[in-house]
């Protein structure tokens, strides 16, 4: 897999520190899950973490507290691995932790299904499936849209995406995708708001975008 | 003895080791160097993980708890957790230290960064109640089995000795942002309010900072 997007420092850097909220950190997990250079990258943007802890100020424990420690380290029981789910097979491991609901049709072209994350800061998260040679109406959005690709290709303006990759738009971003002829694409979303179509048929096809 | 000896290391380590360090900078000695060539070198948090590890050395985790515990509570209370919460999880941060020594992976991360991570983890539980995916099983997305290479034994804890290097080059305005967003885990906008400086000069600013940081860490590779 040859993956040209990747997500901003800033993003990864925000991974690192636990400051994505479920819903985004998914969908970033999901490109980690296949990308070795931002694993790296995270991993490396963790330190940054590990620095903060070490030269901050510290706070004092209660007085007790390693006492506590001390009679509690005799309880503890052994690390239980994580175990991942083997459904949905063929996603990447982040992925499998979630409840997947139903294909749904939006059009005659696309589907989309929605993905049992607890909502984190009105970010959802989604999957689109599309048939090759699809046109996305064109859109802009209400708030970020990150987008990880699971299968397939499409293309817009800032180039093609393929399996693997990450695309980061927000409110900036108005787009109109195209879906590569070749194979169905399916995408990972997560997204802020409702998207606003443009045009006369997205016009048209505001009323049934309820996703 | 061994105990007396960890015990007596915690309450001199913190400060000493920071006058070591800038010693060894006036002398132009990496930190490292430093840190073999003094008395105090028994402070070496990875030796005392493994001690852990291999024995269930309970001095190694006194040694640990003194340096650490107060560490996590500071970074919990920054991040805007309260103190009795604070408390509670780096209590639970200290335990999962003990519990999870044989998952420690001193090619992968350094001491600190290792139980950053833990925290950071039981943190994200926390503020999601429990309902979602627990985030061990989001961020262990990273720890798949890359091929280690023979070098990458000392990589941990020279990663995190690179960043803090790093975090001394970024200018002063950098380094601000830099504490406020991922020291004290404030939004974007706050800090641009809190600086009085433009939504676009903190992400510009954040972006630069990144960006040397990776060339730092780049340069390891």
């Amino acid at each position: 897999m040859t993956i040209a997007h990747h997500p901003s420092d800033i993003t990864l850097a925000g991974f690192a520190a636990g400051q994505l909220g479920e819903a985004r950190e998914l969908v970033v997990a999901t490109h980690l899950a296949v990308c070795p250079a931002c694993r790296a990258a995270a991993r490396a943007f963790e330190c940054l973490g590990g620095v903060g802890l070490e030269t901050e100020s510290t706070v004092a424990v209660a007085p007790d507290a390693l006492e506590r420690a001390l009679a509690a380290i005799d309880q503890v029981p052994g690390v239980a691995p994580i175990v991942v789910p083997d459904d949905h097979s063929g996603f990447p491991a982040p992925l499998r932790h979630y409840k997947l609901g139903a294909w749904r049709k939006i059009g005659r072209a696309l589907e989309w299904r929605p993905v049992a994350v607890p909502a984190s800061g009105g970010v959802r998260v989604f999957m689109l499936r599309a048939k090759p040679g699809t046109r996305i109406p064109s859109h802009a959005h209400a708030g970020i849209e990150w987008t990880c690709v699971l299968q397939g290709a499409f293309r817009h303006q800032q180039g093609r995406f393929g399996a693997g990759d990450f695309d980061e738009a927000d409110e900036t971003v108005d787009h109109d995708p195209v879906v590569e002829d070749g194979e169905i694409c399916v995408c990972l979303v997560a997204m802020q708001g409702q998207i606003r179509l443009k045009g006369l048929i997205g016009r048209l096809l505001q009323p049934l975008v309820r996703i | 003895m061994e105990m007396a000896a960890s015990a007596a290391l915690k309450l001199r380590l913190p400060g000493e080791l920071r006058r070591l360090e800038e010693f060894g900078r006036r002398a132009k000695i990496g930190a490292r160097r430093v840190h073999m060539l003094s008395d105090l070198t028994k402070w070496d948090p990875a030796a005392q993980v493994a001690a852990i590890a291999t024995r269930g050395d309970r001095a190694a985790f006194v040694a640990l708890f003194g340096f650490y515990a107060p560490r996590i509570k500071g970074f919990l209370m920054r991040s805007g957790t309260a103190a009795d919460v604070a408390e509670e999880i780096a209590q639970e941060a200290m335990l999962a230290v003990w519990r999870k020594a044989a998952t420690f992976d001193p090619a992968r991360a350094g001491v600190s960064t290792w139980i950053y991570t833990i925290a950071r983890n039981l943190r994200i539980d926390r503020l999601r109640h429990e309902r979602g995916v627990s985030a061990d099983a989001l961020h262990d997305a990273l720890d798949s089995d890359e091929p280690q290479r023979p070098d990458d034994i000392v990589q941990g804890a020279e990663r995190d000795e690179r960043v803090r290097a790093a975090m001394k080059d970024l200018s002063a305005e950098q380094r601000e942002v830099v504490r406020l967003s991922f020291f004290e885990d404030k939004p974007h906008a706050e800090i641009a309010e809190t600086l009085g400086i433009p939504l676009g000069t903190v992400k510009s600013r954040l972006r630069l900072a990144m960006a040397r940081l990776r060339q730092r860490l780049d340069e390891l590779s």
